[in-house]
């Protein structure tokens, strides 16, 4: 009904675009959503936004060929890539943590990246592939997520907002691309966790890591998780799962992001610089058994050229 | 059976090869070598030759020598300069040098511009345009003036005045314009300056500084840093870091020097016992 | 063939890209932000211009470094200056810095398939006051920080600043701490001997410096009057202040 008024009336602002569009035939850079209250938020207020596609038989093979690098480690727009991140659910909830580095090819490009990304109070995202396309459509997928509590008068599932976003993603299958998520939150069913990325894959599942120093984190991990954790003990097991493939991967690092998701919402638990974490651990946080997580403190400052006593004579014992 | 002679035989080592190739093929490129993206330049004037160069050497867009030279000794009567490749500019130039002295020494005269110029297109022939040289070469003889420009391919061209390296075309741009035959030996070296010149501040793979050098019929001149127009601002701040501003973790202090325990035996029995003469 | 046509298929490739050198850095403050850039454009080993400027006022209180390929770089600055102007045409005030910054993600993001070859620093001061820095990929992933810097001799001078500004491998003496924010004059200083020695050891990086500075309302700009020519861009005389200092640089 309002529509209606302000598609036929002569004097509303709308009606002077029309108008306008009409002297002047459409064009793709002056669409209505660039004026007026909704100016300068772009498009990503009405619907899925167009993408500019270069002229080109094969978009996707021309992408490729100026930013993969894999492909080309010479090729001029290096993408920032994210890494090692990894959720698991427990008994108190969903514990995510994440590292904070940003390669481009060899170089670090930053060691600040937050590679968690807040969607609403009670649903976090992950981040790992491509930073811009992480960042972008979780951004995105939280517009979506509001529309829907005001559509629904309800909070949306975890797996309804995971499931957004994978259909979304592989609606762009093949165009290059590239991330690997965990959308985690709680909702009615209670914690859960959803492994989502952009070959079209979702997952529900208790515990993920995700990126180049996954399989790092995993050992940590996979060696510590029970569902009974306390809450002490499950931020101490984040905490010290990244903090291995931050040490162990050259593309992970710089610092830990942990956070914490309660039936009341999530909570940032803290940032941990990893190589304060490994000379003299946490601090004084809860669950921290205390010192370093390096094992310098274990071999007590023995080496293979000066072994521990009694240990020097053992071969001939 | 033939054995594999543990001596490896004269000339370049081509074991890694193929090794080389195949990891190329998988990606992996060989490492940058230093190359001097550079003005060269020669002219000839009243009285011999000057040769010019510029002082930067780079290793892809990354200044790697600020102030090197470029103007390499062949004999007392010729120079030679380089671009391309920096370690293949450096050693023929050298080799040839050395050869030129035994030349010199066999023959008994004193040696030609021509001989080198034909000894070091034989040796860049020879390998094909893989060594990496372009080289311009200038010198007085029994002849009179001499100056050529010697490919990294083998190919030499006998001309007045000639330019190399990336900033060739900056510096020959100032020399179809200036020069002229017999010209004072100020004049050309304010030609060869200027040609130089254009090289360092319009050629990025050029900067810093101007060498010349003047070789005539009786003594050659070596001009290093003839002109330097491009010395460094002073900066800002001074960055100079408190004692004690690395940290460590621990400190250890060892003794290099092995103590040992030595007990003195004296006595008869023993005298005789070590007695070894 | 006689008729211009070819016997064997030829491969083409469609490579609308080229990288013009240069370098961009920025240093936010408490209560300022530095940006600057130099003004040398290049293509391979040749200059196509010793002025070229990388650094634009966007508002009075935003300004925009721009970096990689100029023709992206400035088609790029010139539709965000010309959404910003929309903006204010219908709202009746500037953009604040934060907007800005999510607008180019967004417009950034939208050549997510054909990229702008561009990597951008937005630095100005926040709604709250404060010094900021934003800086980009070529795609739009953002983020805050209090120093970036880009382009050329990115490699070099990060670490640098890393250094100097987040005081990373330097133990504080005993008894204090590092500073939280470096003063104005100590900035321009650290920002100044960045780029003269970017110029000593890059070759894309030279001819001229452009450093824009920009002091949050009603606070002096103290530590500016020891630099010389400083020259003041503000419009209103008592909202936020921008100047410009402009410095030479070697040009071989």
């Amino acid at each position: 009904m309002n529509s209606f008024l302000t598609r036929y009336s002569s004097t509303t602002p709308e009606a002077d675009i029309r108008k306008a569009k009409e002297l002047y035939g459409e064009d793709e850079d002056f669409s209505e959503v660039m004026w007026g209250s909704t100016g300068g938020f772009g498009n990503l207020a009405s619907g899925v936004p167009m993408f500019k596609l270069p002229s080109v038989q094969d978009p996707s093979s021309f992408l490729r060929m100026h930013t993969d690098d894999h492909a080309d480690p010479s090729c001029r727009i290096k993408i920032k890539h994210g890494t090692t991140t990894l959720a698991f659910r427990f008994q108190g909830g969903v514990i995510v943590a994440v590292d904070s580095r940003a390669t481009a090819g060899s170089y670090v490009a930053s060691g600040t990246v937050k590679k968690v990304i807040e969607i609403n109070p009670y649903l976090l995202g992950t981040m790992a592939g491509g930073a811009a396309d992480c960042q972008y459509w979780e951004t995105y997928l939280g517009i979506q997520c509001r529309l829907h509590e005001l559509r629904n008068r309800e909070r949306i599932s975890v797996a309804a907002a995971s499931k957004y976003l994978s259909n979304l993603v592989y609606s762009y299958k093949g165009m290059g691309l590239s991330m690997g998520t965990m959308i985690c939150g709680w909702d009615k069913t209670g914690p859960a966790i959803f492994y989502v990325d952009s070959d079209g894959t979702r997952l529900k599942g208790d515990l993920f890591s995700v990126g180049s120093g996954s399989t790092f984190a995993y050992g940590v991990l996979d060696q510590g998780y029970r569902w009974d954790l306390t809450d002490e003990e499950a931020q101490e097991l984040g905490r010290r799962s990244i903090y291995a493939a931050g040490h162990r991967d050259a593309f992970s690092g710089n610092t830990v992001n942990l956070y914490h998701v309660k039936q009341d919402g999530w909570k940032f638990i803290g940032n941990y610089d990893v190589s304060e974490l490994h000379y003299n651990g946490p601090g004084d946080v809860p669950g921290a058994t205390g010192g370093g997580y390096g094992y310098d403190i274990r071999v007590a400052g023995r080496t293979s050229t000066n072994a521990p006593e009694g240990e020097a004579g053992e071969g001939q014992a | 059976m033939a054995t594999a002679s543990v001596y490896s035989g004269p000339g370049f080592d081509f074991t890694n090869e193929v090794r080389n190739n195949f990891l190329t093929d998988r990606g992996i490129p060989l490492p940058k070598a230093t190359s001097t993206g550079t003005t060269i330049v020669g002219c000839l004037f009243k009285d011999g030759i000057i040769l010019g160069a510029d002082t930067r050497a780079t290793e892809g867009p990354i200044v790697a020598d600020k102030n090197c030279e470029k103007i390499h000794y062949i004999t007392d009567n010729i120079r030679c300069c380089g671009a391309g490749t920096a370690a293949d500019t450096e050693f023929t130039t050298a080799l040839i040098s050395s050869n030129m002295e035994l030349h010199a020494l066999s023959t008994g005269r004193k040696p030609r511009v021509v001989t080198a110029m034909t000894m070091l297109k034989q040796m860049l022939f020879r390998y094909q345009g893989h060594i990496g040289a372009a080289l311009v070469l200038g010198g007085v003889d029994v002849t009179g003036p001499q100056l050529f420009t010697i490919h990294p391919h083998g190919s030499t061209d006998k001309l007045p005045y000639v330019t190399m390296g990336s900033g060739s075309l900056a510096a020959m741009a100032v020399f179809e314009a200036q020069w002229k035959p017999n010209m004072e030996r100020a004049e050309a070296l304010d030609l060869v300056c200027a040609a130089i010149s254009a090289g360092i501040f319009n050629d990025l793979g050029s900067g810093s500084n101007v060498d010349a050098c003047v070789i005539t019929a009786s003594h050659t001149e070596m001009l290093r840093n003839f002109v330097k127009p491009n010395e460094r601002v002073q900066k800002e701040r001074s960055y100079t870091f408190r004692r004690g501003t690395t940290e460590w973790k621990k400190e250890e202090i060892r003794a290099l020097v092995v103590e040992e325990d030595i007990t003195h035996i004296t006595g008869r029995g023993t005298e005789e016992a070590m007695d070894t003469s | 063939m006689p008729d211009g046509s070819f016997a064997h298929p030829q491969q083409r490739q469609f490579n609308p890209y080229s990288d013009n050198g240069g370098t961009i850095l920025a240093i936010a403050g408490a209560d300022f932000t530095v940006i600057a850039g130099d003004t040398r454009q290049s293509e391979g080993y040749s200059i196509q211009t010793r002025y070229a400027p990388k650094v634009f006022r966007l508002t009075d209180r935003a300004v925009l470094a721009v970096n990689g390929f100029a023709a992206d770089g400035n088609m790029f600055v010139k539709k965000v200056k010309q959404r910003l102007e929309w903006y204010r045409h219908a709202h009746a005030k500037d953009m604040p810095l934060r907007a800005i910054a999510r607008l180019i993600q967004t417009m950034l993001y939208a050549q997510r398939f054909f990229p702008y070859y561009v990597y951008n620093i937005l630095g100005g001061i926040e709604e709250d006051g404060t010094g900021a820095v934003y800086s980009f990929d070529p795609v739009g992933s953002y983020e805050r920080e209090a120093c970036r810097a880009a382009g050329a001799a990115q490699s070099l001078v990060q670490p640098f600043l890393d250094n100097q500004i987040y005081f990373k491998n330097q133990k504080a003496a005993p008894g204090t701490t590092h500073p939280a924010h470096l003063p104005l004059s100590d900035v321009l200083s650290i920002v100044i001997d960045s780029f003269t020695s970017a110029t000593e050891r890059h070759i894309e990086v030279g001819d001229g410096l452009e450093i824009y500075v920009v002091v949050a309302q009603g606070r002096s700009p103290q530590g500016l009057d020891a630099f010389r020519g400083a020259q003041e861009l503000s419009t209103q005389p008592n909202g936020d202040r921008m100047f410009i200092i402009r410095r030479e640089l070697k040009k071989d």
